[in-house]
């Protein structure tokens, strides 16, 4: 199956690829156009692809594991959320968030624990990148202005 | 990320910041000003924009923060900037190709160099200088001129790519000449400079303070420099007009912009402050230091820039179409 | 000879002023705090503290720059061997054997050998940069656009090597990898490649959006799923400093990666990532027992973290001596240069000789108070490896989106490395390795770019890759480095099909 599936996934990203690419001139070899590169790229991740589904049919088939959801969706969820909301609503508020987003992710989470650690963090956080090395970061427009 | 998504969000943060009662207005500026640098740090309009951004947070009682936000010829920065809330805290600095060659190389644009900003004031600007290999076989500008127009596609040109500053003066440089070379691209002008040492380029246009001292160790020869007066940084170097190409005036002008709806007062104050650091010692040293023309009198106000950046789009316009370039 | 003396004791004059050192000391422990901070590094603090040097004179001003610059690099490895995420392209390949070695309860012997031969490495470059720095240069102008693309094959050709598994798989990995890298606006007409319509898209990927995810974000995930292998990490905790049998196996490893450092380190665009890549393939091609490598081989951090650090030394030679910045952080360095009324060019060693001997010769206070800072913060360092994974992750997490918010302070770009985490969970699962992908892509701008501009110079004429010697030896080597790699598998291959 991890073959398989390997061969598929990389012939896809190619396909993918390649009519994006489609509508760049190639140019010459003389004078290489914007499409060439990533058309003949293309081309050999999709060799490579068929190559991988080949070795699938001839018999090596180790197993992909298993694919659980709970942890992919909570982890990437909670850099979607902050990603979402640091602008508008500025560290303050995504900062705890991401941390109670992705406790979901793992079921040793202590509620209470947690909670706390959220706001702990976004402090320190806070103090870190903010006021010790200055960046740009919204801390919380909405309160404050910035 | 689409934009709508975050109008949204931004919807409900204006709707907080009302409800907050959040005393905005009052005293600009109440906390730090955003300068929006359209190109890395550490080029010459990032330094620009540090050391007046540095003198005029003085005047302001604010620090001025600058973020770069790179790409597409520094289209993508200010495309960001006119986006922003019209409240003084997020301006940006513009220059000669985002408000002036921009409407001519790129289709899509999304702004109007003319009626998407307040023009705060012009800020420095650094002139363009021709420079080439050191061995090139021509002793002066006429020389150089006649050589380009004989040997037409033999020769190599390099630049930062599409948009730039040493792309777009170069254009500008090759329809005055009558040049025809092979333009080169690169990546920013260190490796230009790197390979024209390496004589695999032949020529290029580039601000002076990329080529001054590689100029005056002699590794590289300059025939001309864009200006009307002599730079104190390359005394040796003609200007165009001594040079007998005077139609050849350009310099990588900087500029700050507000986006469009800031109220009038702020912008006084930005401009008042402004016109304080082009006055300041410290501040004009430093900008002298890199060979930057610092303007005067009447070029620093607000109305000189908004009809400056009208003339400055149509020449663009005229030049970049006479060189023939198809860009996106 | 005696010039040289006679320089870097003027230099060492110049940097142990008491504000030298101290404004020395200050850049370097920032340095190591933004190299271990994932996705800040040294360009945006930098950037940011550009502002505060308005009030020191210049030379002060860079010594501090500089300090961060090479902190960064002793920080970044420390992410790298604890919790697998590399904070600079310069750190993947430490990923590969060092996090292996923390999982070991070797955390300790990772992060001092990385210590003590990122010192050594520092010491000498310093003396290579004083003594050749001229000279070297002259090298590296040799390198025009058809020796550099020959190199970046070569270095392809490196990342071949580095796979554990499957060829196949990795060079799939390394072409994706360098399909990535030409995302963004065509450098030639502008044109936008790939971006499926994102503005987000159009200046490319950031090479921290990116490693974050494959590495950061797909690691977290990796160990939410399977709690046996990082209760390993933290039941032992084992030696915190290396011993005499580590020493002796990190020793000529450390001498290779210096050397093959602070070559590469040189080459204006970047060369000095090529270094760790490229120390790892030697050392494993050069063990007597390769397998060892990606199970935690100390070979497999001495030499790569010497490569680097070597590199991040000598990539001052084309910046102090030419005025030629070599990557983006040298490229903030000559803007530091200019705010301050310096030039950079050819000039600055006979105009400014206090600024060029005085940078040097804080090369290597800086790299002293960087041993002594960090050997005693290794327990601290292995001791939080004992903070439950459920309170870690989470601040793992943390501290990515801030750091990858604050690279260009675009929240797409959070987005984007959720997007790229979810791929490099895919990928893991599926037996691809992210390293040469990263390889692939941190080369593949800079291959094409040079490729074009090769054949846009000779016209079309493909034979400027032979007919020029130094481009054809490196296509000659890599075409070996591949043909090394490949025929013992295809033999292990034959064997089994005879075997069985």
């Amino acid at each position: 199956m991890q073959n398989l599936l390997a061969g598929i996934i990389l012939v896809l990203i190619a396909a993918i690829a390649s009519l994006q690419a489609s509508e760049l001139s190639i140019g010459t070899l003389r004078h290489i156009g914007p499409g060439m590169v990533p058309s003949a790229l293309s081309a050999f991740v999709a060799l490579i692809g068929v190559c991988l589904i080949v070795t699938w049919m001839r018999g090596h088939r180790s197993g992909t594991g298993r694919w659980p959801t709970r942890g992919p969706l909570f982890i990437l969820g909670a850099a979607v959320v902050f990603g979402l909301i640091i602008r508008p609503l500025g560290l303050a508020v995504a900062g705890p968030l991401l941390v109670v987003v992705a406790a979901f992710a793992s079921h040793e989470t202590r509620w209470g624990e947690i909670l706390a650690f959220a706001v702990g963090m976004t402090v320190f956080c806070l103090v870190l990148f903010k006021y010790l090395l200055t960046l740009p970061i919204p801390v919380a427009p909405w309160l404050i202005g910035y | 990320m689409s934009n709508r998504v975050f109008n949204w969000f931004g919807l409900i943060s204006v709707a907080l910041v009302l409800a907050a009662g959040n005393a905005q207005a009052q005293g600009y500026p109440t906390h730090p000003i955003t300068v929006i640098v359209p190109f890395a740090a550490g080029g010459p309009t990032d330094v620009i924009a540090r050391i007046v951004g540095e003198n005029m947070g003085k005047t302001l009682g604010q620090q001025i923060i600058v973020e770069n936000v790179a790409g597409a010829g520094g289209t993508t920065g200010i495309t960001k900037g006119s986006q922003a809330q019209p409240d003084g805290y997020t301006i940006m600095m513009g220059h000669m190709g985002t408000h002036g060659a921009a409407p001519a190389l790129y289709k899509n644009l999304k702004y109007k160099p003319t009626e998407d900003f307040e023009p705060i004031g012009l800020a420095a600007g650094t002139p363009i200088v021709i420079v080439a290999r050191k061995d090139f076989p021509a002793k002066d500008m006429k020389e150089f001129a006649a050589y380009l127009k004989a040997n037409g596609d033999k020769l190599n040109e390099g630049n930062a790519g599409v948009g730039s500053v040493s792309f777009t003066s170069c254009i500008m440089f090759n329809v005055l000449v009558g040049a025809k070379p092979t333009r080169v691209p690169y990546t920013g002008t260190g490796p230009v400079i790197n390979d024209m040492l390496a004589n695999k380029l032949d020529y290029a246009c580039d601000q002076i303070v990329s080529v001054s001292s590689q100029v005056q160790s002699g590794n590289i020869k300059a025939y001309a420099i864009a200006t009307e007066t002599r730079s104190p940084a390359l005394p040796n170097v003609p200007t165009s007009t001594e040079a007998g190409l005077p139609e050849f005036k350009v310099s990588a002008w900087n500029a700050l912009f507000a986006p469009k709806g800031t109220p009038k007062d702020v912008v006084a104050k930005l401009n008042d402050a402004l016109v304080k650091a082009l006055s300041d010692e410290g501040t004009r040293k430093r900008l002298l230091d890199l060979g930057g023309v610092i303007p005067e009198g009447k070029e620093r106000s607000a109305e000189w820039l908004r009809d400056f950046v009208v003339t400055e789009v149509d020449r663009w316009d005229k030049i970049i179409r006479a060189g023939g370039v198809v860009a996106e | 000879m005696e010039d040289l003396f006679a320089n870097l004791s003027h230099g060492f004059a110049v940097a142990v002023s008491l504000e030298n050192l101290f404004l020395c000391l200050i850049g370097v422990v920032i340095g190591t705090l933004v190299g271990i901070l994932p996705g800040v590094g040294p360009i945006a603090t930098i950037a940011m503290l550009l502002p505060l040097t308005f009030n020191f004179d210049p030379t002060g001003a860079l010594i501090m720059l500089a300090g961060i610059y090479y902190g960064a690099q002793y920080g970044g490895s420390t992410t790298a061997i604890l919790i697998n995420i590399p904070g600079e392209a310069t750190s993947v390949v430490t990923t590969i054997d060092g996090h292996q070695m923390a999982r070991q309860g070797r955390a300790g012997v990772a992060l001092g050998t990385a210590a003590l031969v990122s010192f050594f490495a520092g010491t000498v470059a310093t003396v290579v940069v004083a003594a050749l720095g001229e000279p070297l240069t002259r090298v590296a102008l040799l390198f025009g656009p058809a020796e550099y693309f020959a190199l970046m094959v070569l270095g392809l050709a490196f990342a071949v090597v580095l796979a554990q598994g499957s060829l196949l798989k990795a060079t799939a990995m390394i072409l994706l990898g360098v399909l990535l890298s030409t995302v963004g606006s065509d450098l030639e007409t502008g044109e936008e490649r790939l971006t499926f319509g994102l503005a987000e898209l159009a200046d490319g990927i950031d090479f921290v959006v990116l490693a974050m995810g494959l590495f950061g974000f797909a690691e977290i995930l990796r160990n939410l799923e399977s709690p046996e292998s990082r209760n390993v990490v933290k039941a032992k905790i084992g030696r915190l400093l290396p011993n005499w049998e580590d020493f002796r196996q990190s020793f000529m490893p450390m001498l290779r990666g210096t050397g093959l450092g602070a070559i590469l380190g040189i080459l204006p665009g970047n060369g000095a990532v090529l270094g760790p890549f490229a120390s790892y393939a030697v050392e494993k091609k050069l063990a007597k027992d390769p397998s060892r490598f990606g199970k935690g081989a100390i070979e497999g951090v001495a030499g790569p973290e010497a490569a680097n650090n070597a590199g991040a030394q000598t990539a001052f030679i084309p910046l102090l001596t030419m005025g030629i910045p070599p990557n983006a952080v040298m490229a903030l360095m000559v803007g530091a240069m200019t705010i301050h009324g310096i030039i950079p060019g050819p000039q600055v060693m006979t105009k400014n000789p206090d600024l060029f001997w005085g940078m040097v010769a804080s090369m290597w206070i800086g790299n002293a108070m960087l041993l002594v800072i960090n050997m005693p913060l290794i327990g601290i360092w292995v001791r939080l490896l004992n903070v439950p994974y459920r309170l870690m992750f989470a601040t793992i997490l943390l501290f990515c989106a801030i750091g990858i918010y604050s690279v260009n302070n675009d929240p797409s770009d959070v987005l984007m490395t959720a997007f790229f985490g979810l791929a490099g969970y895919v990928f893991i699962k599926l037996g691809f390795e992210p390293a040469p992908l990263l390889l692939g892509f941190v080369l593949g701008r800079l291959m094409e770019e040079k490729l074009r501009q090769a054949l846009i110079l000779s016209r079309g004429d493909f034979a400027t890759f032979i007919e020029n010697p130094v481009s054809a030896f490196l296509l000659l080597l890599s075409l070996v480095v591949v043909v090394v790699a490949i025929v013992p598998a295809i033999r292990q291959k034959k064997e089994e099909a005879l075997n069985s």
